[in-house]
């Protein structure tokens, strides 16, 4: 063995480590043994690139096949043959091909896997972080024995006016949950509403807080309001607010309506 | 220079959509300056329907957030995908027809906003646009499906990974946009989600796509390690969809919720870390030495890890009271859009000479701006930052005082407090729409005028990547 290692780098001018190497890695691939590889760099008999007894196998179960797997057996020896000429005329070069072979094999990774994966995360959140815990809290309020609060029609198109204009980017309606907030205001907890009124609770408070704006000074004087929202510089110049000085008379009036009726109570 | 409206393949769409990219920038800082001056000064200028802080709100949102982040999304899909699959996108047409859609539903959003300003969002919400739009990602999703089994490379590389995120998250947001109101913790449930899925896991998600390309390709450097970005990748994904329930802590929200989005924010250091050292390691081998362009990416880098900074500050319990429904939450939305409008820059100086093949010189004009972009980004979160803590312990200070909502007099000591640094973004926002000017002057000054270079062809687009 050693020797015929020997013959074989001497042939391929290589140092013997490395034709070791790549005729385990040749071996390995072709079901064949190490020296039988060796023998055929030296310029022996060319190896079949697959093991021969699987391909045996499939012959013998599928007999009707016989025919197109012969066939295959047969083109695999060719293929290997035409890789052996490379081998004797140019042995050096192939070498080089059986060691670059062995160190750029970059391990695969499955698009399906991962693409399972992300949506799979997807889903978790969306159930998990969403659709679970909303349904749970339409289920807490439908429970509650005080979830209803009646607004008439007037009020509900002047909540429709202020979600028009945008009034909920600076202003909230929700007297936060920290204790010293719930002992002064309402908590907007347990209470079905119209989808407007619901929207108009607003995510960020950059101006005053509305939820109970109609139970205190000034903002429950219908006049100090009207002046206020279409010429709020004339009340106070220090605190920038947008007039609203092109509405309508009517649209007006709702808006003056769903301020005023802010802070019912229906406890 | 030569633009096909009907492009043939990425390559000639790209050139289409990097010529407008620097307009919708400039479009949208435009609109982000218009809004906060009406903020600031409101009772003083003009108003009208249309000008005026509530419709400038929502016309900023819709084109920050929805048109330009569509834009921005389909061009970094367009171009990255092929890039980083190892093959020529297949289907091309219909993913051009698909791409286009997209972008024209957003765009037919905004024109129909100043139609109709009072219907502006809620056309969206309600109407049929929604459910165009959520059948036009749905096919651009699975057109990127389909180029993801068809790939040709043996790994699938750090940046189609992210876009894959990017859109499939954005498919969620749109489902949840569609969602009913019936209980009041619907309004924060539907926009805390929408908000953590479309711009938390929608921008970082498309930033962090052209970050790894660019530390990788366009500094020509040689990524760290695939593990740490498959670390953050899968953590950012876990994570980020549930940060937004604590900004709305002590509202209707249960309990739970806001808790377990506090500890899954603190966990938001882990994929923050494993981006740090892998950016850190990954330029330290960087072979392209231009100093603008390092500094440009460093920026929104910076930026970016500020943004994820403040996500962490605010799930400190004895934070998250305070910043609670105040200005601290846009710090991180801009945050994140910020970084991905910074990376841009970068992006698409470094796509001119690629797509167009036309040289782009780094001259002072540039190197002015790249340090104008950061400053003013930087210094714009900040302030707000500041006005989210000031506002939320004088709120805090009112209710402690007997007055949950500090309003009337009482608002002034909170106005007082906040105006200054409102006056001072201001002034940032007329700075950013500078830089974003010089932008789009270079970009264009490099594509029309700029020496002939050797352009890339569609075969080079679509392989050769160094992650």
């Amino acid at each position: 063995m050693s020797e015929l290692l020997a013959k074989v780098a001497e042939i391929l001018g290589a140092p013997e480590t490395l034709v070791q190497r790549s005729a385990e890695a040749r071996a390995e691939a072709s079901g064949n043994t190490v020296e039988e590889v060796l023998q055929s760099w030296a310029g022996g008999e060319a190896i079949a690139a697959s093991a021969p007894a699987a391909e045996t196998s499939v012959v013998e179960e599928t007999p009707v096949e016989e025919v197109k797997e012969e066939v295959v057996v047969e083109e695999t020896p060719v293929e290997e043959v035409k890789e052996e000429v490379v081998v004797e005329e140019a042995p050096v070069e192939t070498m080089e091909k059986v060691i670059e072979e062995e160190s750029v094999e970059l391990k695969k990774e499955s698009s399906l896997i991962f693409i399972a994966g992300v949506l799979g995360v997807a889903m978790f959140t969306y159930f998990f972080a969403f659709a679970i815990p909303k349904n749970q809290s339409a289920d807490l309020v439908a429970e509650s024995l005080n979830n209803e609060i009646a607004v008439s029609q007037e009020v509900l198109k002047g909540a429709q006016v202020y979600n028009d204009l945008n009034c909920q980017s600076c202003h909230t309606q929700n007297v936060r949950l920290l204790i010293p907030d719930s002992q002064n205001g309402k908590i907007l907890k347990n209470k079905f509403a119209d989808e407007v009124i619901i929207k108009n609770t607003g995510l960020l408070r950059l101006g005053p807080d509305l939820s109970t704006s109609a139970t205190r000074e000034p903002t429950n004087n219908e006049k100090w309001l009207t002046r206020y929202l279409t010429d709020s510089a004339s009340v106070r110049d220090t605190i920038p607010h947008p007039n609203y000085d092109f509405l309508s008379t009517s649209d007006l009036d709702y808006l003056l309506t769903y301020l005023l009726s802010l802070g019912e109570v229906n406890e | 220079m030569k633009i096909k409206l009907i492009p043939n393949n990425e390559q000639d769409l790209s050139k289409v959509f990097i010529f407008l990219l620097p307009l919708v920038v400039l479009l949208s800082a435009s609109i982000n300056f218009l809004k906060d001056a009406f903020r600031s000064f409101s009772n003083v200028l003009p108003g009208n329907q249309v000008l005026n802080y509530g419709f400038l709100d929502k016309l900023s949102n819709q084109i920050s957030f929805n048109f330009l982040f569509s834009f921005i999304l389909v061009v970094t899909v367009v171009y990255l995908l092929s890039k980083s699959l190892g093959r020529s996108i297949i289907i091309f047409p219909l993913f051009f027809l698909t791409g286009l859609g997209l972008i024209g539903i957003e765009f037919i959003d905004v024109v129909l906003a100043f139609i109709s300003p009072e219907q502006l969002l809620d056309l969206g919400n309600t109407s049929v646009l929604l459910l165009i739009k959520i059948l036009l990602v749905g096919a651009f999703l699975g057109l990127i499906l389909l180029n993801f089994l068809a790939k040709k490379e043996p790994s699938i590389f750090l940046s189609s990974q992210f876009l894959l995120g990017a859109v499939v998250f954005y498919l969620i947001s749109l489902l949840i946009y569609r969602s009913e109101y019936t209980v009041m913790s619907d309004n924060f449930f539907i926009n805390s989600m929408y908000l953590s899925t479309h711009i938390y896991v929608g921008c970082s998600f498309v930033f962090l796509s052209i970050f790894y390309f660019l530390i990788t390709k366009g500094m020509q450097a040689t990524l760290f390690s695939k593990t740490l970005g498959t670390i953050s990748f899968w953590g950012y994904l876990f994570l980020l969809p549930w940060t937004g329930f604590k900004y709305f802590y002590g509202t209707t929200l249960p309990d739970w919720i806001e808790n377990v989005s506090i500890y899954l924010s603190l966990s938001l250091i882990i994929p923050l870390l494993a981006l740090i050292v892998n950016y850190s390691k990954t330029i330290a081998t960087k072979e392209n030495k231009e100093p603008v362009f390092s500094v440009l990416i460093s920026f929104a880098f910076v930026v970016f890890g500020l943004t994820n900074v403040l996500q962490i500050i605010s799930s400190i319990s004895n934070v998250t009271p305070i910043v609670s429904l105040t200005n601290f939450e846009y710090s991180v939305r801009y945050g994140y859009m910020y970084s991905l409008i910074l990376i841009l820059i970068p992006f698409v100086y470094h796509l001119v000479p690629k797509i167009y093949g036309r040289e782009f010189i780094y001259g002072r004009l540039e190197t002015f701006n790249a340090y104008l972009l950061g400053t003013s980004v930087v210094a714009t979160l900040s302030l707000n930052t500041l006005i989210g803590i000031n506002s939320g312990f004088s709120w805090n200070a009112g209710a402690n005082a007997g007055n949950p909502t500090i309003y009337g007099e009482g608002f002034l000591i909170t106005w007082s407090l906040i105006s200054t640094p409102y006056t001072f973004i201001l002034f940032l926002s007329l700075l950013f729409l500078l830089s974003t000017f010089l932008f789009t002057l270079s970009t264009l000054k490099a594509i029309i005028g700029g020496s002939v270079t050797e352009s890339e062809t569609v075969s080079e687009i679509s392989g050769d990547n160094d992650e």
